[in-house]
């Protein structure tokens, strides 16, 4: 089936002992590697409880902003097949041997029209899942703070979303669940998109912005029980929160939105309809952004498009 | 107890030890332009135009430029006082607070200059 889903998103942290209080006390994440990058930056590299793959979230001191995604296709020959695409799309595209990253496998890479780093690889070390495949419990007994199960996406910005939309589609097969235009006749702006490779509602968001940054990746949650448990935790762990408990009217997600201690915005993800790629994409015009973003204030706040790492 | 004194109106405010920038003036009841609250987007930068603060985080070189550091911009979310500050804070009353909306608009503004242009060129 070509790109399964997001394998990793390797950020940058600006203090890795405030990053990693974060993302394993406060997040529940666990850490399967610590280690330094070919640069001399320390590096620490974690899973979620239901992921069975080495890791999925890399931090790495020095910076603020995303540095790489990983993308884990189903079939070694998949590899060849979106390198080919990209090609054909017009990127320049690398080789990645095993091993450049720790656990990961021989892979391509290639920059974005967005000016994002994109890898893509077939194979990373198996570890299990917290619960095991034998008979397995619903979840680990002894979760550490909100004890995200997995990362589920990432929401970027470019300057051309309509190009990057392009991109995803052609070169990783992915299809728009749902955008925002600027009016519904064809000569319409995109001001963003929202993509997928399979039965999950997004993968991957663009909306217009700068070139090359991050607005937040997520981790999955169930349900709004879980949302609501995981912003009183954030508030107890004084995490700056950015946005309370809401659904969004795009993916009908139910979501909390925070930042790390280094400033980049993480959210929790719950819910949300199964995509399928025969599904009409649904189209949220500019007026009613608000709506589309934030279900329940119908106002789109001053940070949401302008505070980025 | 370091004092800050708020430009252009120059209201002075008390600032407690240990206190950002930020946290002085919205315990004093300002309302500040505020982001990530953790230095990482640069969205709360005020300038200093008197006086010395230091950060009490790392602040990352995409945050604060080299060229920032040494003009007086202050990341104010990570800012604690050294002495008494002077401040300016910058966003004048028409402030755009939606730049994806701000870019939307810049393009529609765009294409009806072209449609009212074109009968014109013909
Ligand atoms: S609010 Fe983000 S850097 Fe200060």
């Amino acid at each position: 089936m070509g790109i399964m889903r997001l394998g990793y998103a390797h950020v940058r942290v600006t203090d890795m002992t405030e990053a990693k209080n974060h993302y394993g006390s406060t997040m529940g994440l666990y850490e399967t590697l610590e280690d330094v990058s070919p640069e001399g930056n320390k590096r620490t590299f974690y899973k979620g409880w239901d992921e069975w793959d080495h890791h999925s979230v890399v931090l790495e001191e020095g910076g603020v902003g995303v540095v790489k995604y990983g993308w884990k296709a189903q079939h070694e020959a998949d590899i060849e097949a979106i390198e080919n695409k990209a090609k054909t799309f017009g990127l320049t595209v690398e080789r990645m041997s095993a091993g450049e990253n720790p656990e990961v496998g021989d892979g391509i890479r290639f920059t974005t029209t967005s000016d994002h780093v994109f890898e893509v690889y077939h194979s990373q070390t198996a570890i299990g899942t917290e619960v095991g495949t034998h008979n397995p419990d619903p979840f680990p007994r002894h979760l550490v703070g909100i004890g995200v199960p997995a990362l589920d996406h990432s929401l970027i910005t470019c300057e051309d979303p309509k190009l990057m939309e392009k991109l995803l589609m052609d070169v990783f097969d992915f299809y728009p669940t749902e955008r925002i235009q600027t009016s519904l006749e064809d000569d319409h702006e995109l001001a963003g998109t929202w993509l997928t490779s399979n039965n999950q509602i997004h993968q991957m968001a663009v909306i217009g912005g700068p070139q090359g940054k991050l607005h937040h990746f997520a981790f999955r949650l169930d349900d709004w029980s879980q949302v609501g448990h995981a912003a009183d935790l954030l508030t107890m762990d004084d995490v700056a929160v950015d946005v309370t408990p809401t659904r969004h009217g795009i993916t009908r997600g139910q979501t909390t939105y925070f930042f790390d201690p280094s400033g980049n915005r993480n959210e929790v993800f719950g819910g949300g309809y199964l995509a399928f790629p025969d599904r009409p994409t649904n189209v949220w015009t500019v007026d009613q952004i608000g709506k589309g973003i934030f279900y329940h204030s119908r106002e789109l706040n001053e940070r949401f498009t302008s505070v980025l790492t | 107890m370091a004092t800050i004194i708020v430009q252009p109106s120059g209201a002075e405010i008390f600032i407690s030890p240990d206190d950002t920038v930020l946290a002085g003036l919205q315990k004093a009841g300002y309302a500040c332009t505020v982001g990530c609250r953790r230095g990482g987007c640069g969205i709360c930068k005020v300038d200093v135009l008197e006086g010395s603060f230091t950060y009490n985080r790392r602040v990352a070189d995409s945050v604060i430029t080299a060229t920032e550091r040494a003009d007086g911009t202050c990341l104010s979310c990570r800012a604690v006082p050294d002495e008494d500050l002077t401040i300016q804070m910058r966003d004048a009353s028409l402030r755009l607070v939606n730049p994806l909306l701000g870019q939307l608009n810049a393009k529609a503004r765009e294409r009806a200059r072209a449609a009212s242009t074109a009968p014109e060129e013909q």
